[in-house]
């Protein structure tokens, strides 16, 4: 039998010594190059749920495990999350001093590849998001569509086998919205990966082949 | 080819964002290893001065009671040393620092007029003095400082000497100095039988005899004959006496508080850089960068902004030695020199003070909880 990719057990996040509970008790098994929607209200602990999943956050109880493999303690989170996971926000999140192609090389830094395989990494990866012509542009020259695509291309620097994107189109219009999710997808089905998104968006949510809801911090039936 | 990024340029981006700070953390530094550089130049430049003047005049051993400042000795022992077998050359001799002018200070030495420390002077007008007369010969910076030429009279504690010899220094210390009659020199200071010290030429060193043993023969078979004086070695006088620990103590003094202050302009620096890039710091986590990377982005940024201003402050000291080789009221003990191991201390201690100042805002940076830190406002 083939573990999932990724499984989540009796998952547990509290804050405030445990007066507030983001999350209370997920069980959850998302399988190698799945797409998942998650969705709830604000508040509901679906971002939460995502920042568990990524790595960036430790459960109050409970265990993610990644291949069969427990975070934290059997992997390292910060190579879990420079290896296996690519981020996407809803803020987009660029460094402000560095151009696109800049941007799209930082993850690469924290690996053992030549400033110039790095470089012509990140040119092939705008190029492949349309944005061949925006290369040198720095964040606050660049639409928030692009800033997005940016963000995705940063995010595939290091050959990621998950994508987490939190609410990717929060913060645009209705057109760059639609653009963006075509990429996410349309990157999803190309190479195979596993993308969840987190979003409050029904039509995005319902889009995807699995919907997952999450209410008062846990999963809805 | 793409533009690429590396290491230590995007370590530069992140402290050309906030240009004046980067600047101005710069000039702290800077001038901190600026006072380093010139300070402590000045003062091993004042130790080589008396480690050259000794070498110069052939001078290897000095007889001298124990406290170097206000050495006093019988005049008498001068016989007793001469005496010595291995005694080439005997002179006694007196120094003191006068002042001949509000402005201009100088090293007045008290010689013989046959001593064979004059073998080290060029005379570039006049020549030597008398013994028993109210002459004096000065180095050509004194004579520059204080626009003398020879014939003219010089004013001294009340008397009146004659200038007869401008003579142009081995060192910065003969250069700016006064030499007078050693008679003439010990009425000045009320030392009538008295000198400073005696200081020793010794006979060429026999074959198969080490110089360093030679010397301690030679320093013994002195004290033998002057019991209660030491005879030291010229190069341990030159760099072991007290005006030359006097000379240090105050550079290095002035110095680590001036390095203190930089320092803790690069902390606050780097701790205000580290707040404001919180979130930043977040997302690096976020796409996986360990804290440790972290930790090397921001030490990075602290030792760039440590070598920057260690050349900012070499050229600021280097600046400030060349003015205090000029002063009139200092060139008289300094020559503006720098050696290429001070150049080397001055750019490891900026360096260093980098790598210390951003220690711990590198530290609390590595450390932030990613999701914290990506919340940040």
């Amino acid at each position: 039998m083939i573990s999932p990719q990724l499984e989540v057990r009796n998952l547990r996040k509290s804050y405030d010594d445990g007066r507030i509970e983001a999350l209370r008790g997920v069980n959850l098994t998302i399988n190698a190059g799945e797409y998942v929607a998650i969705s709830g209200a604000s508040g509901s602990g679906k971002s939460t749920l995502l920042h568990l999943l990524g790595g960036l956050d430790v459960a109050t109880t409970g265990e993610v495990l990644f291949e069969g493999a427990t975070l934290g303690t059997t992997i390292d989170l910060d190579e879990y999350r420079a290896h296996r996971i690519g981020f996407i926000f809803q803020a987009f999140y660029l460094l402000p001093t560095l151009n696109a192609l800049e941007n799209v090389q930082v993850p690469m830094l924290a690996m053992s590849d030549s400033s110039g395989t790095r470089a012509e990494r990140a040119e092939a990866l705008l190029r492949e998001l349309g944005l061949e012509h925006r290369l040198h542009q720095y964040p606050n020259e660049l639409s928030a569509g692009e800033r997005q695509r940016v963000a995705i291309a940063r995010a595939l620097a290091n050959h990621p086998s998950i994508l987490l994107a939190d609410e990717p189109t929060g913060n645009l219009d209705s057109v760059n919205s639609a653009r963006i999710m075509e990429i996410l997808t349309g990157i999803q089905k190309k190479r195979g990966m596993t993308l969840i998104i987190v979003t409050h968006e029904n039509d995005i949510a319902n889009a995807a082949p699995r919907h997952i809801r999450i209410r008062d911090g846990r999963i809805e039936p | 080819m793409p533009s690429q990024l590396s290491f230590a340029g995007f370590a530069w981006k992140n402290l050309w964002r906030r240009r004046l700070r980067t600047l101005l953390t710069l000039c702290g530094i800077g001038m901190a290893i600026g006072a380093f550089v010139a300070l402590v130049g000045f003062s091993r430049s004042f130790e080589s001065e008396w480690l050259r003047l000794y070498s110069s005049s052939g001078t290897d051993i000095a007889v001298v009671d124990k406290n170097f400042m206000n050495s006093s000795v019988d005049q008498g022992v001068v016989a007793k040393v001469r005496a010595v077998p291995l005694v080439e050359e005997a002179t006694p001799l007196i120094f003191n620092i006068m002042d001949l002018t509000p402005e201009v200070n100088a090293i007045v030495f008290g010689w013989l007029d046959d001593t064979y420390e004059f073998n080290s002077l060029t005379f570039t007008s006049g020549g030597r003095f008398h013994n028993g007369k109210p002459e004096a010969i000065i180095g050509d910076t004194l004579a520059r400082n204080l626009n003398k030429k020879v014939g003219d009279p010089l004013e001294m504690q009340g008397s009146t000497f004659t200038v007869v010899g401008i003579f142009h220094g081995g060192t910065a210390l003969e250069a700016g100095a006064v030499i007078l009659p050693l008679d003439q020199m010990q009425q000045l200071s009320s030392m009538q039988g008295k000198v400073s010290g005696v200081h020793v030429h010794l006979r060429p060193i026999p074959a198969g005899e080490t110089q360093e043993h030679y010397f301690k023969r030679a320093q013994a078979a002195i004290e033998a004959v002057v019991p209660g004086l030491d005879a030291q070695l010229a190069s341990d006088r030159a760099t072991n006496n007290q005006f030359v620990d006097l000379a240090h103590a105050v550079a290095w003094g002035t110095s680590a508080i001036a390095l203190f202050v930089g320092i803790l302009g690069i902390a606050n620096t780097m701790a205000m850089s580290v707040f404001e890039r919180t979130r930043e710091i977040g997302i690096l986590r976020a796409i996986g960068w360990k804290s440790w990377r972290v930790m090397m982005l921001i030490e990075t940024e602290a030792t760039v902004l440590g070598f920057a201003g260690g050349i900012l402050g070499i050229g600021a000291g280097w600046a400030g030695l060349r003015l205090l080789a000029y002063l009139p009221k200092t060139n008289i003990f300094v020559s503006a020199t720098l050696t290429p191991a001070h150049l080397l201390e001055s750019m490891a201690i900026s360096v260093l003070s980098g790598i210390i100042a951003g220690a711990y805002p590198a530290w609390r940076g590595a450390h932030l909880s990613p999701i914290e830190a990506l919340r940040h406002d």
